[in-house]
Parts: C-alpha cells; structure tokens; sequence
C-alpha cells in the first residue's frame, strides 16, 4: 500500500495531514504512534477510505482506493474500527457473517465459501463457543473480538484496526494483541494499526510509523524508531530505553 | 430456544386476533348478521343487508388493514434509516405533508382524482427532505430531527387548515383526509390502497437486509462495501410511498408507525427480516381494532380510528421517552 502526498483537513482551513508519504509493507505487522491530535487516527481513516483526502492518494495493489468498487475495496481491505455498534439482540455469528457482505448481492443466499469464511473468523477470535451468543452478554474483550471475527470474514489481506485495545483491560489488551499478531504470522495478514502504548508497539509491530502535527517523524523497525531522542521529540516525554535479554526492548518514562 | 418459541408464538398469536377481529368487525355495527348469514350471503347475493356490509365495511375494513400494516412498517423503515425508536410518519410530517398535497389535488384538481397517491407521495417525500436535510449535522441527533419534525409537520398541517377555512367547498373534502373517520370509502379506494400499499410491503421485505445493515455505524457499513447513501435513500422512498399512499386513502394515523415498531422489537427482535412482516401485521390488526372499537362503542355515532389511537399513542411516546436511552441497546 502506497500513501503519496496525502493531505487532509476536517474543515477545510487547518490541515490535519500535511503531504504525508509513506509505504506499508505486505506481510508485516506496522504500527502507527504518536500524541494525541496527531494525525494517526486520520491517516488510518484516509487508509480505509472513510475520509477522502483534499490531495494525494492511497494506492492498494497500484490503484488508487477512490478507484475501486465499495464491494471490491472490502475484499481487499477490512477495518476494525475504535467504537462499533450493533443491535444488541444480535448473535455473535450473525453479526461475523456481516463480513461476507462484500462477497453477497441483495438477493444471493450463503455459500459454502461464506460458511467456511464464517467458521474460520470464529475458530481465530475464539468464540466458535459463542456462536449462538447474543452480543449484549458479551464482555468488553469479547465484544472487540467479535468485530476482529467480522473483519477477518471479509478474507481480506489488509486488516486496519484503530486503537483495538482502547476500553480493555490489560489482559484483554494482550489477548488481542496475541491474536492481531497471530494473524499475521499464521495467515500473513498485513496488519495496520493505531496503539497509545509504546511498548505495546515496540513488542507487537514489525514496522513503527511515529507522527507529530500531521507529518510522519520516523519510519523503520521498532528499536531504530523508538530511541530516547525520538520519544522526546514526539511526545515531550524523557525516557529509558532498556533491552532485555529475556524481555526484549522496553522503554520507561522518567519525566517531562 | 426461549427467542425462537417467542417469537413463534407472537406471530402466531397476532395472526389468530387479526383474523377474530376481522370476523367480528365484518359482522358487528349498525346491522348485525351471523357469520352463517355473512358467507351465505356473499355467496349467493341474495341478502340486502350483506350487500351493504359487502359495499360499506369489507373496503372499510381491508383499508383499515392496509393502512395499519404501510404506516407501521413506514415507521419501522423510517427508525432504520434515521437510526432512531422515535421516527413516525405520522409525527415528522411525512404523513401531514401527504396530507396536505392530497387536499390539494382533491380541492383544486379533481380531475386527477386516480392519481391522488401519486401526489401524496411528493408531499410526504418533501416533509421527509425538510426533516431529514435540516436535522442533518454530521449525524441525526435524535432530538433534533424530532422537534424539526414536529415543526414540519405542524406546517403542513397549518397549511391544509388553512385551506380549509379558504372555502366551504374544500371543507368536505378536507375533513376527510384531516380527520380520518374510515366511514364512506369505496372499493375503488381498496383498489388504490391494495395495489400501492402491496408493492410498497413486498419492496419493503426485499430491502429489509439494507435495513439490518444501517444499524452498523456508517463507518463500519461503509467499510463492508454498503453503499449506505443509496440504502438510505431507497428505503426511505419506500417508507414515504407506504406512509403517503396509507394517508392518501384512509387519512391520517399518528403513532401506529412508533407502537408498532416497538413491541415488535421486543416481541421478535430487530432483525428486519422478521420485523417488518410482523409490523405488518400487527399494525393491521391495531388499526383494524381501533376503528372497530371506534364505530362499535358509542354505536350509532363514532369515533375516528384515528382518535383512538391518537389516545393510546400519546401515552406510549412519553413512555418511550422515558425510556428511549435503552432502545437499540447503546
């Protein structure tokens, strides 16, 4: 995926994105970072074509996304986005069959690929158990699975997810972020996601993509990103960065 | 287990009074017959006072059913584009600008008498446009599409008033569409309701997966490759048909849209596939009931259905106000 020149303003007078040029690998798990009013969550929203940018475009496989068929993008690009709802008497394999509405027109019935798209999304999030399960007796952690469980019956290679631990405990955090890697290991999901927590990203991401104001910082593998310099810059925050031999790299905020 | 029988058994329930209230009403008002005397009747011809049930209450009675069953699913695919329990044809104006473009046609074009419902629905779509664009921003808050809803439909309301007071010729007219008694209609108006009232129900059906659909955030819609701008538009056009050619023919019904639609939620869940043909009938069976009670309770004189329902309905809205933060489960 190939984001040239992107530049975007919610109101039309203060730029939220400013000529942001980036490229997403195939294959890899890339994290966006950043303080808040960044831009992070806009560039993703601009990558799932939700918001058009005022120049510039995103390319998937070479062709601009404002190109494609609404149905054609989301077989190719599924988004879990940070707050979702449905109604709330909905089962958890219902609403996991709403993935394979790009795959449907109003009047096909279910095939026997929405069927083992269906199985699939369920046996990876999990909740093959919850299948008959209506949404509103779920837990929070679940709830978020079940819209990971939608997105991946979409059988797309891109998967976006904005901020998907937001609202969850620390153990959910981790069983989520177990899973997103997972995908991308098992199924070679290319993965894009936003996350506020810098060590979630150093351990979680193959690629950290680090933003200020509307512009991208830093680019590259998590230990050339995350130095002590670079998080002062970004964030104001003074850090140490550990490495581990059991634990990996970790960073501690020490001050501003 | 439990969500399958329940729904089983409302449908099954709602059908079983739908056809005794059918039967009943057939056979009970200012002439009286037996069942026995109603079918041997209408079979043979040979009863006068079954030709009169046959000419004056069996169209009275197929358009209360009609009627009940397009505004009540108007009001379900109306909440499903407005994402909103609240939404009713009859109090955002969608019915009072039917109304009001009815009376028009009526007063001052008779001549174009067949093409009455055509006309209601550009005045019902114009009062949907209004409270739709002008309580649009950047999302339907709730509140504000009902009180633009409110002033909507109290302008296109003023206006048929108004042209009522303009002549004593368009007063008849006027008062036929304004107050609804389901008295004197004919079975060419059965003919108007069963032929646009039934494509509106089956078009209805067919969308009822978009209406499914428009429950997701757009966002989340849009990402799954719904064209929700399409899917809005087109339900709405149904909902404005259903609720325009139901006031068109048998007046102006506020409420049914919003109780039904509820009860069915809880009743059969919101799958649309499910609610809308349950609205349907349960919409028939409320309104074929109200003007039953109407003209039975104080018989000889009675009252309109749709003041019984105007009775019953004010109630349940503060109800559902009150409780209105619940629904959709948000």
């Amino acid at each position: 995926m190939d984001i040239k020149a992107i530049t975007f303003s919610y109101d039309k007078k203060v730029n939220t994105l400013h000529g942001v040029n980036s490229t997403i690998d195939s294959g890899k798990v890339t994290t966006i970072i950043g303080p808040n009013g960044c831009g992070k969550s806009t560039l993703l929203s601009v990558m799932a074509n939700n918001n058009h940018p005022q120049s510039g475009q995103v390319l998937l496989e070479g062709k601009a996304l404002a190109d494609f068929k609404p149905k054609e993008l989301a077989k190719k690009l599924a988004v879990v986005h940070q707050q979702n709802n449905a109604p709330s008497d909905m089962t958890v394999e219902k609403l996991t069959g709403y993935g394979r509405i790009p795959y449907k027109s109003l009047f096909t019935s279910a095939t026997d690929d929405d069927e083992q798209a269906i199985e699939w999304a369920l046996a990876c999030t999990n909740l093959t158990d919850k299948r008959t399960v209506p949404i509103d007796e779920l837990s929070g952690g679940q709830m978020q699975r079940v819209w990971i469980a939608m997105a991946l019956a979409q059988k797309t290679p891109f998967l976006l997810l904005d901020e998907p631990t937001t609202y969850l405990d620390i153990y959910y955090q981790y069983e989520l972020l177990e899973l997103i890697k997972g995908l991308n290991r098992a199924h070679g999901m290319s993965i894009v996601m936003v996350l506020h927590d810098i060590n979630q990203a150093i351990r979680y991401s193959d690629i950290i993509i680090a933003m200020k104001d509307g512009e991208i910082v830093a680019k590259g593998t998590p230990s050339e990103v995350i130095t002590v310099q670079t998080v002062k810059e970004i964030y104001g925050v003074d850090v140490v960065v550990k490495n581990d031999e059991e634990t990996g790299m970790y960073i501690i905020p020490i001050g501003i | 287990m439990f969500r399958k029988n329940k729904k089983a058994l409302s449908f099954i329930s709602v059908i079983i009074l739908l056809i005794l209230v059918s039967i009943q009403s057939a056979l009970t008002g200012s002439i009286k017959v037996t069942p026995f005397e109603l079918i041997h009747g209408l079979v043979t011809g040979t009863n006068d006072q079954v030709a009169i049930i046959k000419d004056l209450r069996l169209p009275r009675i197929l358009i209360a059913l009609f009627a009940g069953a397009a505004l009540s699913v108007a009001g379900v695919l109306l909440q499903a584009v407005m994402r909103n329990p609240l939404a009713d044809p009859g109090i955002i104006g969608v019915s009072a600008g039917a109304g009001f473009m009815s009376i028009v046609v009526v007063a001052f074009f008779p001549t174009l008498y067949f093409f009455v419902p055509l006309f209601a629905f550009l005045g019902g779509a114009l009062a949907f446009f209004l409270v739709y664009s002008l309580s649009w921003r950047s999302g339907l808050d709730p509140l504000r599409m009902i009180l633009i809803g409110i002033a909507v439909n109290a302008l296109f309301t003023g206006l048929s008033q108004g042209l009522g007071f303009s002549g004593s010729a368009l007063t008849q007219s006027m008062s036929q569409v304004m107050t609804s008694t389901l008295t004197m209609k004919k079975w060419s108006d059965v003919d108007v309701l069963l032929l646009y009232g039934t494509i509106g129900l089956v078009l209805a059906f067919v969308v009822y997966s978009w209406c499914n659909y428009l429950a997701l955030d757009d966002k989340t819609a849009k990402n799954l490759g719904i064209n929700v701008n399409l899917a809005r538009l087109v339900i709405s056009l149904v909902a404005v048909l259903l609720a325009s050619v139901a006031t068109a023919v048998a007046g102006l019904f506020a409420f049914v849209g919003l109780l039904i639609p509820h009860i069915g939620r809880s009743l059969v869940g919101t799958d649309h596939k499910v609610l809308i043909p349950f609205s349907a009938l349960a919409g028939a069976l409320l309104i074929l009931t109200a003007d039953t009670l109407g003209r039975t309770i104080i018989a000889p004189n009675e009252i309109p259905a749709s003041i019984i329902m105007a009775v019953i309905g004010g109630p349940f809205l503060i109800f559902l106000l009150r409780k209105s933060d619940r629904i959709y489960g948000h």
